[in-house]
């Protein structure tokens, strides 16, 4: 288990090498610099900002500056938000957008997971379907929809939560259910289904034919084994959490990185969009690591060698 | 002289803290994180916003009438035989930081001379820095071929400044009043460097210092209590939020977040309209921009006079503002936009095409193609936006509608668009022109001038090149409104360059208890509102 957990973790750097120049690549392939603007620069003062960001060196020398720089961790100046640096950029956003995506995750885990069970456990009964058609709005409600009509019941009638903006665990309600809401339903369904599955097994109705008693039937036995196939959506849902929260932090004005991964892309801010996307990648590849660890946690059989 | 200050300071804190009971805070959203706080840096409205109630510049523009007013210049005179314009300074602009520590630093003549040459240093990299290369010897030091030495901008003593142009530019007191031209801080920024813009290090001469800056949250600027003026500044307090969601702001402004939403949701605008309460919050002023379909005549069949007039006679201006836009904007025959210096009134004059169904029908048959046969499909290409996209299709419905013709529209990412339009412009693109400085120069010069890099049109007619050369060293006002309205008929009427659509409006929710101004160049002057009691 823990070489592999090793052999793993280094291969993470040639998946961080391979994506850093797909995207350096990319980004420099796309018409457009920095500094297009509607108003055009005049060329002497483009040169000056190339001169400045070292954009007029070869494409070469650039990208082994950045990755220099990047393992030192030190990555860059922002060009579009010109008195600050990427690594300011990281350190004052990302635990922002970290802190909405974890407790969405949170939501999605402590709300979707047990409803999914109570509903396989209830099955065809009113909660069963009550939840099922719950849970199907929620996947078919966008966040862009969702959101405003939260504020307007909750923050704007009910006067129970801030409208928007970000500072204290009352601010983290509404955003955080606006951004689970889409997962706590994949959660609640896939848990079900799961579930439904697993107590057809033959070990569950060994159990129950021990005389054990239902509710130690349905979590002791059944519940665990169903787990699996929600762990291995939990793994990406959690990455989709973290780094799709743009559309939740312009609703709710949250001062978090998800607009960086999209403004730094119409910007063409190089430094910016080459952080994001590693941010992003080391995530995916962090997530997928504890998900397989998880694997051999939750089943026995399960190893790797 | 520092004795006077600090006793002025006292007194002043004195007076702040009995009135802290009754201390007015403005609550207002810039929408967004200013990307720069640097004004040698600075490039966009919301971060000038900021950047007007932190810094002085040499004057300022009146919001009601953009007349130019002294303010760190108390006055000036130019020196025809030289071309220089002198600057005589207030000795009782002082230099502070969010803690009061600098106390009787004063702001003098050197540190105008430090602001422009670190403006022009190519080391900064301003982006703005050509917009002062009228001054001499500006040029060659920005693009490293002369020294700051040679630049022409001098202190000549601790209050007096002297700024040389190359030419006898009668608009310049007008930029004066930018804030490129904002004396600045040479020890905060020796010692911070990139950073000397944070809350913690920036040291600031205006009405309000920065007294805290939550990137992307938040930030807060205080009353500076050195502020030469501050017996009128009346609020104490503004608190800015960085909400970039309009229905957003919209919900916290009518939940009493917001003092004032000056961007309401375009959905909402009927409903603002109607409602008894917001109705009569709601007030709309001119706003310095102009917006444009440009067409690019080397291309067929626009390559035709007679094509592009009767496109430009096909627009139903009016139409569009009352069901598209619906935010009260001018229909434009004419490029430069009221409220500018040069501006003429192309609606009332005759100037440009109005909508002429009829003539469009008779201009389309001239040109060859009677009833729109025969007429190659026509493409309008705007950067990717709903926005453009719903006045693009308003624009091609009324082209099919009026001349039987088949319009296309495309789009493309903001980047990639303003690549294609400079390289290989489509037959008709959208643009848009925001004034820097209210002088007709900064729309008919600095765009078409076929010299210019924002000319996508890339219009070149020498006899509007030497009308608009001739207006920009012209001293003589007459002489000068006289050749900008040469320039707009040969421009928007003879040539055709391009199709002006509308000049913008702000649209404004106010609050009533909040006494305000209204800047139609960017940037609102807190200083000069006030919030009663409520």
């Amino acid at each position: 288990m823990f070489s592999f957990i090793v052999r793993r973790i280094l291969w993470t750097i040639p998946v961080i090498l391979i994506v850093s120049s797909i995207t350096f690549l990319l980004m420099h392939s796309v018409p457009g610099s920095p500094f297009t603007r509607e108003r055009a620069l005049p060329p002497a003062i483009q040169k000056n900002l190339e001169a400045k960001y070292h954009l007029n060196d070869p494409l070469w020398k650039q990208y082994i500056d950045y990755m220099y720089g990047f393992v030192r961790l030190d990555f860059g100046p922002s060009i579009a938000y010109r008195s600050r640096t990427v690594n300011d950029i990281l350190a004052q956003q990302w635990p922002v957008t970290a802190t909405l995506g974890g407790v969405a995750f949170l939501f999605a885990v402590c709300i979707g997971i047990p409803l999914g069970v109570l509903s396989a456990v209830k099955q065809n009964t009113l909660i069963d379907n009550g939840s099922m058609v719950a849970a199907m709005l929620g996947v078919s409600i966008p966040a862009i929809a969702l959101g405003p009509f939260l504020i307007w019941i909750f923050a704007l009638k009910l006067k129970w939560f801030p409208v928007a903006t970000w500072g204290s665990p009352a601010h983290v309600v509404l955003p955080a259910l606006t951004l689970s809401t889409a997962y706590l339903s994949r959660f609640a369904r896939i848990t079900r289904a799961s579930m439904l599955q697993v107590v057809r097994e033959e070990y569950i109705l060994a159990a129950r034919a021990k005389g054990l008693r239902e509710i130690v039937v349905n979590l002791r036995h059944a519940f665990r084994n169903a787990l699996i196939p929600v762990t291995t959506i939990a793994g990406p849902a959690f990455a989709d959490i973290v780094t799709g929260s743009l559309v939740v932090e312009q609703i709710f004005a949250i001062p978090g990185i998800g607009k960086y991964y999209v403004q730094s892309i119409g910007n063409r801010d190089y430094p910016v969009i080459m952080a994001t996307t590693l941010l992003f990648a080391l995530i995916i590849v962090v997530m997928n690591l504890l998900v397989d660890i998880s694997y051999a946690m939750l089943d026995p059989r399960i190893r790797y060698s | 002289m520092k004795r006077l200050w600090l006793l002025a300071l006292a007194v002043a804190l004195v007076a702040g803290v009995c009135a802290v009971g009754q201390a007015k805070t403005l609550y207002w959203n810039l929408a967004t994180e200013p990307p720069s706080l640097d004004p040698s840096l600075a490039t966009d409205t919301t971060s000038h916003q900021v950047l007007k109630q932190l810094f002085v510049s040499l004057c300022q523009f009146d919001d009601a009438t953009m007349d130019v007013l002294p303010d760190l210049a108390k006055t000036w005179e130019f020196d025809a035989t030289t071309n220089t314009w002198t600057f005589h300074l207030r000795n009782d602009v002082y230099w502070t930081d969010r803690n009061w520590t600098l106390s009787g630093l004063p702001v003098t003549a050197e540190d105008v001379e430090f602001g422009i040459k670190r403006l022009l240093a190519p080391e900064t990299a301003s982006e703005y820095a050509y917009v002062m290369y009228l001054i001499k010897g500006a040029e060659a030091y920005n693009t490293g071929a002369g020294t700051a030495d040679d630049v022409g901008v001098k202190a000549i003593d601790k209050y007096t400044v002297a700024i040389t142009l190359n030419f006898p530019a009668g608009y310049f007191p007008g930029m004066a009043a930018l804030w490129l031209c904002a004396p600045l801080p040479k020890v905060a920024i020796e010692k911070y460097g990139d950073k000397w813009t944070e809350a913690q290090n920036i040291v600031t001469n205006g009405p309000y210092v920065l007294g805290e800056w939550v990137h992307e949250d938040h930030l807060i600027l205080k009353k500076n209590v050195a502020y030469y003026d501050r017996n009128n500044v009346k609020i104490d307090e503004v608190y800015c939020y960085m909400v970039n969601e309009q229905s957003t702001a919209m919900a916290m402004y009518e939940a009493g977040k917001l003092d004032v939403n000056d961007n309401p949701p375009l959905e909402d605008m009927d409903r603002i309209k109607t409602d008894p309460v917001l109705s009569k919050e709601l007030a709309q002023a001119p706003r310095l921009c102009t917006y444009r379909y440009g067409l690019n005549s080397s291309k067929p069949p626009l390559d035709n006079i007679n094509v592009r007039k009767a496109l430009a006679s096909s627009v139903d201006r009016q139409s569009l503002i009352d069901n598209v836009l619906k935010g009260n904007q001018l229909p434009a025959q004419t490029w430069t936009c009221p409220g500018m210096f040069g501006y003429v009134d192309g609606v009332a004059l005759g100037i440009g095409y109005p909508f002429d169904p009829e003539q469009a029908r008779k201009y389309l048959a001239d040109a060859g193609y009677p009833g729109g046969a025969g007429f190659p499909e026509v493409t309008i290409m705007v950067n990717t936006s709903q926005g453009h996209q719903k006045i693009a299709e308003f624009v091609a419905k009324g082209w099919q509608d009026v001349l039987g013709i088949k319009v296309n529209i495309t789009n493309q990412e903001w980047g990639v668009y303003l690549n294609t339009c400079s390289v290989d412009a489509p037959q008709v693109f959208r643009m848009g022109w925001c004034a820097d400085y209210p002088d007709g120069n900064n729309f008919m010069n600095d765009v078409f001038h076929s010299g210019s890099g924002n000319n996508y049109e890339k219009y070149n007619n020498p006899a509007y090149d030497a009308l608009v050369e001739k207006a920009a060293v012209s001293t003589d006002p007459a002489e000068r409104r006289d050749l900008y309205k040469q320039a707009e008929i040969l421009i928007c009427e003879t040539d055709v360059a391009f199709i002006p659509i509308y000049f913008y409006t702000y649209n404004q929710l106010t609050k009533p208890y909040v006494v305000r101004t209204f800047a139609s160049i960017g940037g609102q002057t807190w200083k000069d509102w006030d919030i009663l009691d409520h």
